[in-house]
């Protein structure tokens, strides 16, 4: 896994097994203590453990039918790989959609402040956090000390968020994973001219119809992801640098398209960007669990 | 003479057939393939229930979001002057038409005189759309006959809150894996739908008599549901809600052969 920097804080580093650092006992010391930040969204759950601004860890799982479930697999799944018990855990912060359903965590925050906060940990230098995730679109703006300072959200319409790829992938006969690769194959993008995800899905059904290519059919849903999320940035405004998270930040073509329309160059992460959400969570739940030693 | 009219919509194709202020056969199906070929198919299929040959057919007007697909039509004519033809002949005294089909939503205004006066249709958006249903039923894996029957079994509605169809499916999920009834779900579900169409509806007048037709209006769920909502009883259709639109390709089939012009795409 590669690694990242916190502002101010040596180099991190990725430590695969904690369990011979803890020696058993870690109660009231507290600069040995481990937590973590769960984020169950609409599509993926995430979880990320952390001891002094260092990522132990993190995991992705699709979603459960319960965001609980989701919670406790993908907590259970980091625990185990990283030979730790629930009782490790000082704190939790819990984020994302399912975040007020999740028993064992000790606190929750908006996965707004949470994208901010985490991405601002990687990146110290970032001023606009692009999340598009599942069921939802997000543009975050945070100033020189990772808070919130403005957002902008779509969740009404699902156009412009990963469910909406997931389903056009599905309509196409590939894998979602396959989106961003083939479009880069195309020739000419074919303009998708339905907004609603619905009826995107019958305009693909009527091009594959009409034998046009698939790789300039996957770019031209690309495309029209890219133009979405376009008028969402539009609203906040471009401000360097600036960063993509979320499922969605795995397509390429997606990522591609929506630089060459903004004229910019997004920051890559250290991490992947698809935890940066637990990420932020955890850092929350380590600024908490201080507060409540002190 | 015999004449056609073609309605290619978004999901399913129909073709009707007369003779005079007759109908001697309709067809309808939905898409598997190309339009074309599907405008094709659905002739074929009309005339060997009226046991015609294509040449019997005088003239041929297509209508619907596919229409310039049919490649034997005669003419063209915009879906609104189609319906408002159709109701002319079966139900003159009909002042409102609803137009609910798999992908668009229309409502029409007519005046006594028989024109048409005002008309809006829903935008960009597939909620309340046959479509939208057609998605619900796949994720509560019933048929569209099951989700419009359900409703009646409900004693507790649930609410769907998403607009957006995409959205509603994960909320219809969830339901399903809260343990809720599915007869409460799909009454949510036909409640939305009903909800969006309404809205609709109240961007024109409601003057009555109102009339519902397209795919939408064989949900008798829903239908029950816009009733209630609007405070209105819907007049009894004499045929098919579906077939209204080519019924009046039809009816202008008949009359641009009895006056011709030159081919026209109005």
């Amino acid at each position: 896994m590669p690694v990242g920097r916190a502002p101010g804080s040596p180099l991190i580093e990725h430590r695969n097994n904690a369990s011979g650092f803890l020696g058993g006992k870690h109660k009231g010391v507290r600069n040995k203590m481990i937590v973590a930040g769960c984020d169950v969204g609409s599509l993926s759950a995430e979880a990320v453990f952390m001891e002094n601004a260092t990522i132990l860890g993190s995991e992705i799982i699709r979603v459960r039918p319960k965001a609980e479930q989701s919670a406790k697999d993908v907590m259970e799944k980091l625990l185990k790989r990283l030979n730790l018990t629930h009782e490790d855990i000082t704190f939790t912060v819990a984020t994302g959609y399912g975040r007020e359903t999740i028993p064992f965590a000790s606190d929750n925050v908006s996965e707004i402040s949470c994208h901010g906060r985490g991405a601002h940990f990687l990146i110290p230098g970032i001023r606009t956090v692009i999340d598009v995730g599942g069921q939802d679109c997000k543009v975050i703006s945070v100033d020189e000390d990772g808070n919130l300072k403005d957002f902008v959200m779509n969740d009404k319409c699902a156009a412009g968020t990963g469910r909406s790829l997931e389903l056009h992938a599905e309509a196409l006969g590939i894998d979602i994973s396959q989106l961003g690769p083939l479009s880069l194959e195309s020739d000419e993008a074919i303009v998708i001219t339905s907004q609603c995800s619905i009826f995107t899905e019958l305009e693909i059904m009527h091009l594959l119809m009409e034998d046009k290519g698939i790789a300039n059919i996957a770019a031209g849903i690309n495309e029209a992801m890219a133009r979405r999320v376009k008028m969402l940035v539009g609203k906040v405004g471009v401000k360097k640098e600036i960063g993509v998270t979320g499922g969605v930040s795995k397509n390429i073509g997606v990522v591609k398209c929506l630089e060459k329309m903004l004229a910019t160059k997004f920051i890559e992460f250290p991490e992947d960007p698809q935890v940066i959400g637990a990420l932020g969570a955890a850092l929350f739940a380590a600024e908490r669990a201080e507060q409540g030693h002190k | 003479m015999i004449y056609a009219g073609c309605d290619l919509g978004t999901v399913t194709a129909k073709v009707v057939l007369i003779k005079e202020d007759k109908i001697l056969a309709y067809d309808a199906m939905a898409y598997k393939k190309h339009p074309k070929e599907i405008g094709i198919e659905v002739f074929s299929n009309a005339l060997a229930k009226a046991h015609l040959s294509p040449e019997q057919i005088g003239y041929t007007v297509a209508t619907g979001f596919g229409k310039k697909a049919v490649n034997y039509a005669d003419a063209y004519s915009p879906e609104i002057v189609c319906l408002n033809r159709a109701f002319r002949m079966l139900h003159p005294d009909v002042r409102t038409i609803i137009d609910a089909g798999g992908q668009s939503i229309r409502a029409i205004n007519i005046s006594n005189r028989g024109k048409i006066i005002d008309s809006t249709t829903n935008e960009k958006c597939a909620a309340g759309t046959g479509k939208f249903i057609e998605v619900m039923a796949k994720a509560l894996e019933l048929s569209l006959e099951e989700v419009g029957r359900l409703p009646f079994d409900s004693k507790k509605p649930v609410t769907i809150t998403s607009q957006c169809g995409v959205f509603a499916e994960s909320e219809v999920i969830t339901y399903v894996n809260d343990g809720k009834e599915r007869a409460d779900i799909v009454a949510g579900i036909a409640r939305s739908v009903a909800g969006k169409v309404s809205s609709l509806v109240r961007r024109i007048s409601l003057d009555e008599k109102v009339a519902m037709v397209g795919g939408v209006a064989l949900n008798t769920g829903v239908v029950q549901y816009i009733e209630e909502e609007l405070g209105i009883k819907l007049a009894d259709l004499k045929e098919k809600p579906q077939i209204y639109a080519a019924l009046g390709a039809a009816l202008i089939a008949r009359e641009k052969h009895a006056s011709p012009s030159p081919k026209t795409h109005t």
